[in-house]
């Protein structure tokens, strides 16, 4: 079920991070988004949390939550289907 | 309109530098003016210049690499604006300083803010995810001074070790998204640094400054800097806040619509990418 959202959310991260000349093949799913991967940060972070709850209408309380979600495209697709179960 | 953006220090230092002559050059620079090995990130043998003074040096040095490569592409600015730190290089580049006394003065600059450091710990604290107004009523009373205003729900704190630790509790508290805390050697954009008033005014008194031949927008009341306006501008900078998300707003409106920044990381970027969506929405 999740892995059906993967190809959405990494839509929605170029969407939401405006990033240019990418497409979604091109992001690893497993990568790891901060630090390393893409390189995001803490700007970029509650870009994304509020992109996710405009799209998928899932909230990401806490940046303790968020470690845990922006881990990689899996486990963002990950918590949104069970946030949406 | 294409408007040149130049950032403040950044907190760290990309993992490649560039190997052409143009970073050469401003490395050469780097050390004749301000003791400071650009590309091994160390101050040369006999000079006093701390961890925080480097940083702010790499920062103002890659924004003189970048723009003369910019320039090396054809590229031109109508319209510069600076955040921070960023002034030094931004005064350069709008041609009211030389490369070298952008450098000299940011060294000057740090050496002097860096002493404060020796006297009381300082830092400053990011909290993100959280409105103004929270924001404020949090960290009032916690000592900590608000620094930056760079969106509606990114800010800065600055102020003593503790201040900051004391407004970032009650800023997470008060439901922030995220808060996180970094050493530095002088509560910048506060009124704590009126200590350093007469010094940082005797610096700068040393560097002559010329018309800006680009005109310069500063982030506190959003003016176009003249010549006159820019040594006293230089100094109270350094004790007041930076009002990012008000200067941004005002760029769009005198109508900038493309805009690169010109320096290291994408700090401000994403900053106006998140002004940008709000303002969309």
């Amino acid at each position: 079920m999740s892995d059906e959202l993967v190809p959405q959310v990494k839509q929605m991260i170029i969407d939401a991070l405006r990033i240019e000349g990418m497409a979604p093949d091109e992001i690893d799913s497993d990568a790891p988004l901060f630090g390393e991967g893409l390189g995001l940060d803490s700007i970029d972070a509650l870009q994304l949390v509020v992109a996710m709850e405009k799209e998928f209408g899932v909230v990401v309380p806490d940046a303790d939550t968020g470690t845990k979600v922006f881990a990689s495209v899996r486990a963002m697709a990950a918590y949104i289907a069970e946030q949406r179960n | 309109m294409t408007l040149w953006l130049f950032p403040g220090q950044p907190l760290k230092r990309e993992a490649a530098l560039p190997k052409d002559d143009d970073f050469r050059d401003i490395d050469r620079l780097c050390r004749e003016c301000c003791g400071y090995d650009l590309v091994n990130h160390r101050a040369l043998s006999g000079c006093l210049v701390s961890h925080h003074t480097m940083l702010q040096l790499y920062g103002v040095a890659m924004s003189l690499y970048r723009a003369r490569r910019l320039r090396r592409d054809g590229e031109r600015p109508d319209l510069i604006a600076e955040h921070s730190l960023g002034i030094y290089a931004a005064l350069s580049v709008s041609g009211s300083i030389a490369e070298g006394d952008a450098l000299a003065l940011a060294g000057r600059i740090g050496t002097c803010m860096a002493a404060m450091g020796d006297r009381q710990s300082y830092a400053l604290g990011c909290a993100v995810g959280i409105r103004r107004q929270a924001l404020e009523s949090a960290v009032g009373g916690s000592g900590a001074y608000l620094a930056n205003y760079n969106t509606s729900s990114h800010f800065l704190l600055a102020g003593t070790a503790s201040a900051v630790e004391t407004a970032l509790a009650a800023c997470q508290e008060a439901g922030a998204f995220s808060v996180s805390q970094f050493p530095c050697e002088a509560p910048l954009h506060t009124p704590l640094m009126a200590e350093l008033s007469g010094q940082l005014a005797a610096i700068v008194a040393d560097c002559r400054f010329e018309e800006p031949l680009v005109p310069l927008v500063e982030h506190i009341g959003q003016t176009r800097l003249t010549a006159s306006a820019i040594p006293s501008f230089v100094v109270n900078e350094l004790l007041q806040p930076v009002y990012w998300e008000q200067t941004w707003r005002h760029l769009r409106t005198a109508g900038c619509t493309r805009f690169c920044e010109v320096g290291s990381g994408q700090a401000l970027t994403k900053f106006n990418r998140w002004i940008d969506a709000e303002a969309a929405a």
